[in-house]
């Protein structure tokens, strides 16, 4: 084993962030992409990370790997891994754990992988810079992992190029690229998005199944609670650079305290509702990340708001279901949420009666 | 098959217009008899010059009507005879001319070439690593500087700084040396022609990987773990080399007329120098022969980058 694995705890965290913050400069003043994230990764668990686009859950990952772009980032607050902190290494230093500990898949196939290469080659490459094998003991491993990520015929896909596979092949490989050298930790960007429907979950499964067998813990990001509900352990909700809810995914999906996630649920497309109906969906744009506003940063989008959220910037707290935490001033479930339940289903009862 | 098929006859039908076009414009613009007889074919009152310029005229065919003087001057050139210089004993034939002067163009033009290619890689992969960096912009201005620089004055410099000054380099070019000592003669010429197309190589490969440096695969490279090196030299560097081929093909031509100067200066008897004298001296069969190399040169080159994107990029095999 190498001597950087975390292996001293199986309770502590593999991956810990406190209040990791992630801010761009750009023109217009700094971004503030993620701004006070604290999260926690078990060793084999996986937790989804859910939001709009904007919200920051792609910028989260990113900096927890420690690859953002190198211009313009001010990155503040601690990244642990397994006990020891990695937020300040710079990326050469990174280099030993990319790849070899950490490993992620991006969202689109199509571009990911290099066009001019043959995906053997780009598997093999990771194996023979982090276990300095021998080309030939890198290929077989590489066939081994297609094998395993069930790529058909994997001995003369080894030899092609990603323009002769189809995309939910090369999403494959990509997951091949990724596991090859065993990493601890996987962050799925997206890892679905670009794919057909009927793919996804084949890759979801996949995916599934190989963090399972290997023990590995994920960080799953995606817009779509639909995805993370079947496939991880937990869930955390971001929005305007912050965690708004964080719960088991069970119990986040019983009983959901946050009307933003709450308005997430309800935005996914469901099967069995009756075709061309309207699709959900939560009115407004995510907040500005230069100047955000004042209080609750969904407030100006949210239907229960009051005074209060305007003003006051709800905290994190813990909700009576064990593990959950929030931060909402009026959750779903408290009185004014369903004072405010009421007034709306009785406003949209009328409006449908006059039309 | 058929691709390549349609390109060759493409060629053949560009070279016959270059050569249609040439021989046109040479037989309207001069008068070569001066140059065969000397003063004898201005003296037009004289029976005896009169006589002379009849037998000149029937010897190198200028009696002729121009359309079948471009067809027996075709089918001497595709048999392999480029005719005879236009002089009063029509000796060196121009086949002659060429095959003594040729070699040392092409060494000249290959090796500014190679300078152009190993000079602006390197240059562009360290610039487009740290764009916009202090480094890179000092770099832009280097570039910009050689390219707008004059060819004959940064050969003269060359020449100031690195054989008068300092002495490294020979100051000339001796035809009768050994072929070592003729290749390091051509090293001042070569890099004349090959610094300002370095610079031009070096702008346009360092945008296309700065484009490149931002593909999605280069940020999947960077979680394997790679070195930036080896990213830049294994995964920016291919992707990022089309339109850089397709320039170093064009670029060709502009090599052939970067020669002419420096082959002027460094007093190399070349194809270029050879191509000014025989221009000035009407000797028409002398230019033909040249212009067809360098057309049929620069259409190869050409070819041969197109085959060139296929060893580049699978994509475009079939």
């Amino acid at each position: 084993m190498n001597s950087s694995t975390p292996d001293r705890n199986e309770f502590e965290p593999l991956i810990e962030t406190v209040n990791l913050k992630t801010h761009f400069r750009t023109p217009r003043g700094v971004a503030r992409a993620v701004d006070g994230v604290s999260i926690q990764i078990r060793r084999g668990q996986s937790i989804g990370v859910v939001g709009e686009s904007g919200s920051g859950k792609t910028v989260l990952s990113r900096s927890i790997m420690g690859l953002l772009p190198r211009n313009g980032v001010i990155r503040e607050g601690s990244v642990r891994y397994g006990g020891e902190e990695i937020g300040n290494r710079t990326p050469k230093q990174m280099r030993s754990i990319w790849g070899r500990e950490m490993a992620m898949i991006f969202q689109d196939p199509m571009t990911s992988l290099n066009p001019v290469m043959k995906v053997g080659r780009q598997v093999t490459e990771s194996l023979r810079l982090h276990l300095g094998m021998s080309s030939s003991e890198a290929m077989a491993v590489a066939e081994k992992i297609f094998r395993d990520v069930r790529i058909p015929e994997p001995t003369r896909r080894l030899n092609q190029y990603p323009h002769e596979l189809s995309g939910g092949m090369r999403q494959r490989v990509m997951i091949a690229i990724a596991l090859a050298c065993g990493p601890n930790m996987l962050f799925a960007d997206e890892p679905t998005t670009a794919l057909d429907v009927t793919v996804q979950a084949q890759i979801l499964d996949l995916l599934a199944e190989q963090i399972r067998d290997r023990n590995m813990s994920m960080l799953l990001v995606t817009h779509n609670l639909g995805v993370v509900a079947g496939y991880t352990d937990e869930i955390a909700v971001m929005y305007g650079g912050k965690v708004v809810e964080r719960a088991p995914t069970k119990t986040l999906f019983q009983n959901v305290k946050m009307p933003y996630t709450e308005a997430l649920l309800q935005s996914i497309p469901r099967l069995n509702q009756p075709s061309h109906s309207r699709l959900a969906m939560i009115p407004g744009r995510p907040p500005d990340l230069v100047d955000p506003p004042a209080g609750c940063r969904f407030a100006s989008r949210c239907a229960y708001v009051r005074e209060l959220c305007r003003h006051e910037e709800p905290p994190l707290v813990q909700a009576e279901t064990p593990d959950h935490t929030f931060a909402c001033h009026f959750p779903v479930g408290s009185p004014e949420y369903h004072e405010r339940r009421v007034e709306l289903t009785r406003a949209s009862g009328t409006t449908a009666g006059v039309s | 098959m058929r691709y390549y098929v349609q390109r060759v006859a493409l060629a053949i039908l560009l070279l016959l217009a270059v050569s249609m076009l040439t021989f046109g414009a040479l037989n309207v613009l001069g008068d070569p008899l001066f140059n065969i007889l000397g003063p004898v074919a201005g003296d037009v009152n004289n029976p005896d010059s009169i006589k002379m310029i009849e037998v000149a005229k029937r010897e190198f065919s200028l009696d002729r009507p121009l359309p079948v003087r471009y067809a027996l001057w075709l089918s001497d050139f595709v048999r392999g005879d480029f005719g005879v210089t236009f002089s009063s004993t029509g000796q060196p034939p121009v086949s002659g001319v060429i095959s003594e002067r040729l070699p040392r163009t092409v060494t000249l033009v290959a090796m500014a070439q190679m300078f152009a290619i190993l000079i602006s890689i390197p240059w562009a992969l360290i610039t487009a690593s740290r764009a916009g960096k202090v480094s890179d912009r000092i770099s832009t201005l280097n570039a910009f500087f050689l390219v707008a620089m004059p060819n004959f004055a940064l050969a003269v410099i060359l020449k100031y700084v690195f054989s008068i000054k300092l002495g490294w380099m020979p100051l000339t070019f001796v035809a009768d040396d050994p072929w070592r000592s003729r290749l390091f003669q051509m090293i001042l010429p070569a890099l004349t022609i090959g610094l300002p197309v370095a610079a031009v190589y070096q702008r346009l490969l360092r945008t296309d990987i700065i484009t490149t440096l931002q593909q999605d695969f280069i940020l999947l490279a960077r979680t394997k773990g790679l070195s930036r090196t080896r990213i830049l030299l294994v995964h920016a560097l291919r992707p990022s080399l089309f339109s850089f081929i397709t320039v170093v093909g064009l670029n060709t031509g502009a090599l052939i007329g970067g020669s002419i100067v420096s082959e002027t200066v460094f007093r190399i008897p070349g194809i270029g120098s050879t191509l000014v004298e025989s221009v000035l001296r009407n000797d028409f069969p002398v230019v033909l022969a040249i212009v067809m190399i360098v057309a049929s040169s620069f259409v190869i080159i050409n070819l041969l980058v197109d085959f060139a994107y296929t060893l580049i990029d699978p994509r475009v095999r079939r």
